[in-house]
């Protein structure tokens, strides 16, 4: 079946952003795919180490601090500190390589997006797909670790879709609103970059919660990505659910964020495409 | 002939920001707030067209340089929404403006048909199950494999039109690709356009060369300065506009 750009084109439904991109998105779910498979292939195929090169870049952080948090500084953790460790690199790294590919798709999409007409939004979920589908190739080696250190996999790990799923919007939504602010200002890729690291090292991903003095408690407290940190590590590991106003952080941030984004995005592309 | 119109432009109007000293970054952007430098100003590239094209009539618009017409395809394509005014499309549009916009010169020109037409709004699947037509329409069966990049501007203009003209539109938005590559592939893309266009689909269609023109349009538009100066009879309207050079 020959299904071919959406059949109805109205300048003014335009400014219906929400309903009318979401529709027009749904459409375009076949480019969505193609983007996708292209992004994971390119770098898998095409690169000698491949899939394993996915792996390595998370497990070479975590070598690194495993020397000078587990053994210099010898952190106390409930659980072996590398299953901690891992965990929390797995889930900012997640975090931040879909906010930069994501902030960056549309500037680097310009050449098409200035010339044939694909709903924007598109390139910008491409990119944080391909991040989420980075991130459970990347799980691979942590449920190994798991089981090797003996910590086991409980049930709740067939949960794992909710944090990701949650994630997929926060990124999703963050990524659109760097994206807007990226095609005014070059610069801000680099700043978000700053920025991330920022909420990163905010994240309890290499220290127990144990070391920080309780003056600081509320910056952590008040980081979202801790909510969500807190969801994962309880599903991938624990076995247990994080206490409810972590879930009620988590999905509320990804909802809010999310739709800001979309709202945001689609009420500024008017401005950025003749920037492009 | 009946029915409304498939191309509807009311009183449109596209305006780019120009600011000068265009702060390229957020900290130069910063300090000119600061020292309350910046300023916008509006470059009207298309102001107050209207116009619209029935089935099967083919819409021309000549000018000179810069007068708006690449920017006016662009609008209808639904790539520039406009500033102010309301465009309306009904049916699908195979926009031949830039031909090849998306072609990836890594990916093989099997791989480029099918993100090509995906970018263009068809299925994937539909695209694969396509791919060895087109090729063969457009003469590249043989190189269907290798990478985009060892092609000619040629072979990739006649992949970019094969692409775009493999299903027909109601709109078909042209922007002088007619001219592309040797004598027999003008033909036979001349050919096509003509075939869709006896089947209902509307053309709008830009081109500096007027004894075309005046042969295939129904309508002519004549823009200036983002300014529809006149609209009417092919031969009225490039008299005039010769006569104003």
């Amino acid at each position: 079946m020959t299904t071919v750009s959406p059949n109805y084109y109205d300048s003014d439904q335009a400014r219906r952003p929400l309903v009318s991109e979401l529709a027009n998105l749904w459409g375009y779910r076949g480019l969505l795919r193609l983007l996708v498979v292209r992004d994971l292939t390119v770098r898998y195929k095409r690169s000698t180490l491949g899939v394993w090169w996915t792996l390595l870049n998370p497990l070479l952080t975590m070598s690194v601090m495993w020397v000078v948090f587990g053994n210099f500084f010898r952190f106390e953790t409930e659980v072996p500190y590398v299953v901690y460790l891992l965990s929390g690199i797995l889930l900012v790294t997640y975090f931040s390589q879909a906010v930069i590919s994501a902030g960056s798709s549309i500037v680097n999409s310009s050449s098409v997006l200035s010339k044939v007409y694909v709903p924007p939004e598109v390139f910008a979920f491409s990119a944080a797909l391909a991040a989420a589908a980075n991130f459970l190739i990347s799980l691979v080696p942590l449920l190994i670790i798991q089981l090797v250190m003996g910590v086991g996999i409980p049930w709740t790990i067939v949960l794992l879709p909710i944090p990701l799923v949650a994630m997929l919007a926060l990124v999703a939504g963050l990524g659109l609103l760097v994206a807007s602010a990226a095609v005014y200002f070059f610069d801000v890729l680099d700043l978000t970059g700053v920025l991330i690291q920022l909420i990163g090292y905010l994240t309890p991903t290499f220290y127990p919660l144990s070391i920080i003095p309780p003056e600081f408690l509320p910056l952590i407290y008040g980081n979202p990505l801790y909510s969500y940190l807190l969801v994962f590590r309880g599903f991938v590991y624990e076995g247990v659910f994080a206490p409810w106003w972590a879930f009620v952080v988590m999905v509320g941030t990804a909802i809010i964020v999310l739709v800001l984004g979309v709202w945001v995005f689609s009420r500024s592309w008017k401005n950025l495409v003749v920037l492009l | 002939m009946s029915g409304p119109n498939p191309v509807e432009v009311q009183d449109a109007s596209l305006a780019y920001r120009l600011s000068h000293n265009r702060a390229g970054t957020l900290k130069e952007f910063a300090i000119r707030l600061v020292k309350r430098q910046v300023q916008y100003e509006r470059l009207w590239a298309v102001k107050g067209v209207s116009f619209s094209v029935p089935r099967g009539e083919v819409f021309s618009i000549i000018g000179p340089n810069g007068a708006g017409k690449s920017t006016l395809m662009k609008m209808i394509a639904r790539v520039l929404p406009p500033t102010a005014g309301r465009i309306v499309v009904r049916g699908s549009v195979s926009p031949m403006i830039e031909l090849g916009a998306g072609f990836n010169p890594e990916l093989t020109g099997y791989e480029n048909i099918v993100l090509y037409g995906t970018l263009l709004g068809r299925d994937p699947s539909y695209m694969r199950g396509r791919a060895p037509a087109i090729a063969e329409w457009a003469e590249l069966t043989d190189f269907l494999d290798v990478p985009i990049r060892s092609y000619s501007s040629g072979m990739l203009a006649r992949l970019g039109f094969a692409v775009a003209t493999d299903v027909k539109p109601e709109v078909l938005l042209v922007d002088e690709v007619l001219s592309v590559g040797d004598e027999a592939f003008q033909r036979t893309s001349k050919l096509r356009i003509e075939e869709m266009i006896a089947d209902g689909t509307s053309v709008v269609f830009v081109s500096h060369n007027l004894g075309t023109v005046k042969e295939v349009a129904s309508r002519v538009m004549w823009l200036d300065h983002g300014v529809a100066k006149m609209v009417g009879k092919p031969a009225e309207v490039v008299k005039a506009y010769q006569g104003s050079v």
